[in-house]
């Protein structure tokens, strides 16, 4: 593989002259992995797309479009479901603009106290908030109820909306926290020399150049919360919406065709804003012009800070209670009647019922982690470096995984991956899914696992990559080494930082996802996750919580062995910091 | 037409409008003094004990390497830092308290700092918006910035869709149009390439001279302090080195430190034999002379004789000579000699050289100091 800049070297100069002038060939390693991305992307999310697709364009599913159109019931569910996405959308980009700000721009203490709890629910596994916020704020909670003495339904938008925001606020956090650090801070300093009030300056270049920073994660809690199934499961009450109607059409009423409808419905806003943001936003960032940042960010000392920490404060706190809650739960009987310690939920889950929950999902974890790391970082190499206009194809086929409703991907591989396949009489693919699949369909959730990670390993990948000069690979080319092997000892090691970060939110998000997965249990593999929702549903609370913390446990010993066996030296920072240097 | 364009825009902004003394804009810096404290590190001292008296209509430059505090002393007087002590005082009251939204003045980012999520004219009106001034006199006075800064047909563009040059022009008219009683750049050609960087400080010099506001300029590019200012103020470790005409530092440097930082200089260590009013009498090279000194420099005291390599004649002496050419460097408009002589190892700039006398690297020369344009300063 190595060898062929050698050997194209004499042949060249060997043809007859006037003879054609051979194009050089792609490199084949780089072609085999192209070739690999390209199998990924398409068995695990373009035809499971496709499948979908088809079944919702196909002439017996036409009708249904009609009675959706015409159904109050339908068109209460997607009025439903678009007003959920909204008022997340609002209500989570708010907090996450508000945890930004008081970070930047705040001189108050306790400021990393904040961010951290800020960070927790980004590892929580679902079902968790909503779990406890029954216990704490339900007909029966201990907030509502204990304290306050009302009987207060917390099922339906209301719950959704306060769930799904504290779930979600902290992407939006993230994302304004980096725009908010990286504002050019002489652009404040140029508006107060000229006169301006702080206040101005907030409204008149402070929020007007965070605008695009506003609507991305806007848009992205928007989506995330309209594809949402786990809260609506345990907390959605009669509050219907699409997700939750398509899983049931598939579990409940075993009608497929109507499924597909309604993820097609869903497909519609979901995709649609991927691609706005992909195509529009992306071309609208702003960035400062010339020169490098200057200045001092002046940070607020007056007393209008008070009320806005006090904010900040009050919802950090309400996120320790509800974990606080879910660490208390799993550890007492009922937890908000009898608070006697025991450990029979922790040994249920344990050693008991969970274990081969436990075991199997950690399992298929550890096996989809590192292959969606790889493919990730690979796929993000190929589409910056090596990959013209097919690279866009690629890019985007690789992040359908996370831009799609886990829902409607799951059904997905329903449409896909059920029947045996057929060519001829010859049986080339069995099932994948279903009661007879392969390996009591293992196989189909660590696709799906894999498929629903490499999005977050591409993202951190390409940035990183376009951090590290091209010139740094010539160099590696130009001694010699091959496309791969230049991959492998040059670009890797440069952008571990990113694929630390991808490993982990791999795993991250393998261990705690439902949406997709739901629909592809079996009785042969068991997952933590579908468990915690048996509990959940059927009021075993304290077995929620148990399953909850031992979870998060595995996840963060998870991050803790990725960060052994990837070195924690960040190599990518310190080249950054020589070259400012 | 273009400067005086601006300076119709600014009723009382010349020497002979009436009502001079509102807009005088003395500025005086009185033992300015910051300290940086980070936790777990000593305090830095960035500003030490500064103190400035620059006139109205004034043209001083803060000149000094990087890390000399000059960018901090500024940011001070901006109101963008707060001094750890010391006064700054404009037209004699002390403005400290004031917060930069309230101070009559007016900066000039190094990074321009225009907003990008507004357009020229939107930019150049900020501030003019800000102080709620009426709408026909803000329209006249951007219409009036557009013109003298050549941009008019760019009011509607995007920052980013200008050149350095123009982003530069507009960062100049938003600070010009609200009348600031002075003007504070910091560094703000550094980020333009060298031909541009020379049009636009002869622009920056006249507008600012047209105007009469006063202005306080951060530098380290000294050709750019050389040209531009009134006096140069020379900071060195967070102190001012000196405050003189650019003239003066250049001929009469106080210390050391000037004389190496501004242009190059040969340091001849002498002993002065007597010292009065027209100077010094030194020997060195084998001459005695009088030539101008410092104040403190006191008889039989070791001291510098500093000269400038350019003010420094040689002649070829074959019989001998005081010196040994080293090394000879052909610039084209000037060649660079270094010679060796009793008194250390000379640098020589000949501008202008003659084809027919270029000097051999080896030659013996006779080296001539011209007493008028040499200067003799204390060591430390």
């Amino acid at each position: 593989m190595t060898a062929s800049l050698t050997a194209a070297g004499p042949d060249a100069p060997a043809g007859p002259p006037g003879a054609r002038r051979p194009r050089r060939r792609r490199e084949l390693s780089v072609l085999l992995a192209v070739v690999a991305c390209a199998v990924l992307v398409l068995v695990g999310s373009v035809f499971p797309i496709g499948a979908v697709l088809s079944a919702a364009l196909s002439g017996e599913a036409l009708p249904r479009y009609a009675e959706f159109f015409t159904s109050p019931v339908d068109l209460r569910i997607l009025a439903n479901t678009l007003v959920l996405g909204l008022l997340v959308g609002v209500a989570g980009t708010a907090i996450g603009f508000l945890f930004a700000f008081v970070q930047t721009r705040l001189d108050v203490p306790g400021k990393r106290v904040l961010h951290v709890m800020a960070l927790v629910p980004v590892i929580s596994p679902p079902f968790a908030v909503a779990t406890a916020t029954i216990v704490l704020f339900g007909r029966r909670g201990l907030v509502t109820h204990g304290l306050l003495g009302v009987e207060y339904d917390i099922y339906g938008l209301d719950g959704l909306v306060f769930v799904l925001s504290l779930s979600l606020f902290p992407v939006a956090y993230l994302g304004l926290l980096g725009m908010m650090r990286g504002l050019d801070p002489a652009m404040e300093e140029a508006a107060m020399t000229m006169g301006a009030s702080r206040w101005r300056v907030f409204r008149t270049v402070m929020l007007p150049l965070l605008a695009p920073g506003i609507a991305a994660p806007f848009l992205l809690l928007f989506v995330e919360a309209i594809a949402d199934l786990a809260n609506p499961l345990v907390l959605g009450g009669d509050y219907t919406v699409l997700a939750g109607r398509a899983y049931l059409a598939v579990t409940g009423e075993y009608d497929t065709t109507s499924a597909a409808v309604y993820s097609l419905i869903l497909l519609v806003p979901s995709l649609g804003v991927f691609l706005a943001q992909r195509y529009w936003l992306s071309r609208k960032v702003r960035t400062t012009i010339t020169g490098k940042p200057s200045g001092s960010v002046h940070l607020i000392t007056g007393w209008v800070r008070w009320p806005i920490y006090g904010l900040a404060v009050f919802v950090a706190l309400i996120i320790a209670m509800l974990y606080g809650t879910v660490l208390a739960g799993g550890v007492t009987k009922v937890f908000g009647v009898d608070y006697t310690l025991t450990f029979d939920h922790l040994r249920e889950v344990v050693l008991g019922v969970g274990r081969e929950a436990l075991a199997d999902t950690t399992t298929l974890a550890m096996i989809a982690t590192p292959v969606a790391g790889i493919f990730g970082m690979l796929i993000a190499w190929l589409v910056v470096r090596h990959l013209g206009r097919l690279g866009g194809w690629l890019d985007f086929a690789g992040t359908l995984g996370v831009a799609v409703p886990g829902t409607v991907l799951g059904i997905g591989y329903l449409l896909a991956y059920r029947p045996d396949r057929y060519i001829g009489d010859v049986l080339v693919l069995p099932a994948l899914v279903g009661g007879g699949a392969v390996a009591g369909g293992a196989a189909a959730i660590v696709l799906a696992y894999i498929v629903r990670s490499v999005p977050a390993g591409l993202r951190t990948g390409t940035a990183a990559l376009s951090q590290v000069h091209r010139s740094l690979e010539e160099a590696s080319t130009n001694l010699g080494a091959g496309p791969m092997r230049t991959f492998r000892t040059i670009t890797l090691p440069l952008i571990r930082p990113a694929l630390l970060t991808g490993l982990s939110y791999s795993f991250a998000r393998c261990m705690t996802s439902i949406s997709t997965i739901i629909l592809l249990v079996t009785p042969g593999t068991q997952i933590i996750t579908s468990q915690i929702l048996s509990a959940a549903g059927t009021g075993r609370y304290g077995v929620a919580f148990a399953y909850c913390t031992v979870l998060t446990v595995i996840v963060l010993a998870g991050f803790g062995v990725i960060r052994l066996l990837v070195g924690r030296t960040a190599t990518l920072n310190r080249i950054a910091e020589g070259r400012q240097r | 037409m273009t400067a005086a364009g601006l300076a119709s825009a600014q009723p009382g902004g010349g020497a002979d409008a009436p009502g001079s003394a509102e807009q005088a804009g003395r500025l005086r810096l009185d033992g300015l003094t910051k300290v940086f404290r980070t936790r777990g590190a000593d305090p830095v001292v960035a500003v030490d004990k500064v103190t400035l008296d620059v006139a109205p209509g004034e043209f001083i430059t803060l000149l000094g390497p990087s890390g000399c505090g000059k960018t901090t002393t500024l940011r001070i007087v901006a109101g963008l830092e707060e001094a750890t002590g010391g006064h700054v005082r404009l037209d004699g009251q002390p403005i400290d308290a004031l917060p930069p939204q309230r101070r009559p003045m007016a900066m000039v980012f190094q990074s321009y700092a225009l907003f990008p999520h507004l357009t020229v004219e939107q930019n150049i009106a900020y501030g003019l918006r800000v102080q709620r001034r009426g709408k026909e006199e803000t329209e006249t006075a951007i219409r009036i910035a557009l013109t003298s800064m050549n941009l008019v047909g760019l009011e509607n563009r995007s920052p980013h869709e200008l050149s350095g040059g123009q982003q530069q022009r507009v960062a100049l008219a938003r600070a010009l149009v609200v009348q600031p009683k002075v003007l504070l750049f910091d560094e703000p050609l550094s980020n333009l390439d060298a031909k541009l960087r020379g049009a636009m400080r002869a622009e920056i010099r006249r507008i600012q001279r047209r105007l009469g506001i006063t202005s306080l300029y951060v530098t380290h590019d000294q050709d750019e302090a050389m040209t531009m200012s009134d006096r140069i103020v020379v900071m060195n470790k967070g102190r001012i080195e000196q405050v003189a005409t650019p003239a003066d530092i250049y001929f009469r440097p106080a210390t050391v430190f000037v004389a190496d930082f501004i242009g190059r200089a040969n340091f001849i260590e002498v002993v002065p034999e007597q010292v009065d009013e027209g100077g010094a009498t030194v020997t060195a090279l084998g001459r005695t002379m009088t030539v101008p000194a410092h104040p403190d420099v006191r008889p039989n005291a070791g001291a510098y004789l500093m000269v400038r390599p350019e003010t420094l004649s040689l002649a070829p002496a074959p019989m001998g000579g005081v010196g040994t050419v080293l090394r000879a460097t052909f610039h084209g408009h000037s060649v660079d000699y270094e010679v060796e002589t009793n008194a250390g190892t000379l640098a020589v700039t000949v501008p202008g050289p003659d084809p027919r006398t270029l000097l051999d690297e080896g030659a013996n020369v006779s080296v001539a100091i011209d007493p008028a344009r040499a200067y003799v300063l204390t060591k430390s």
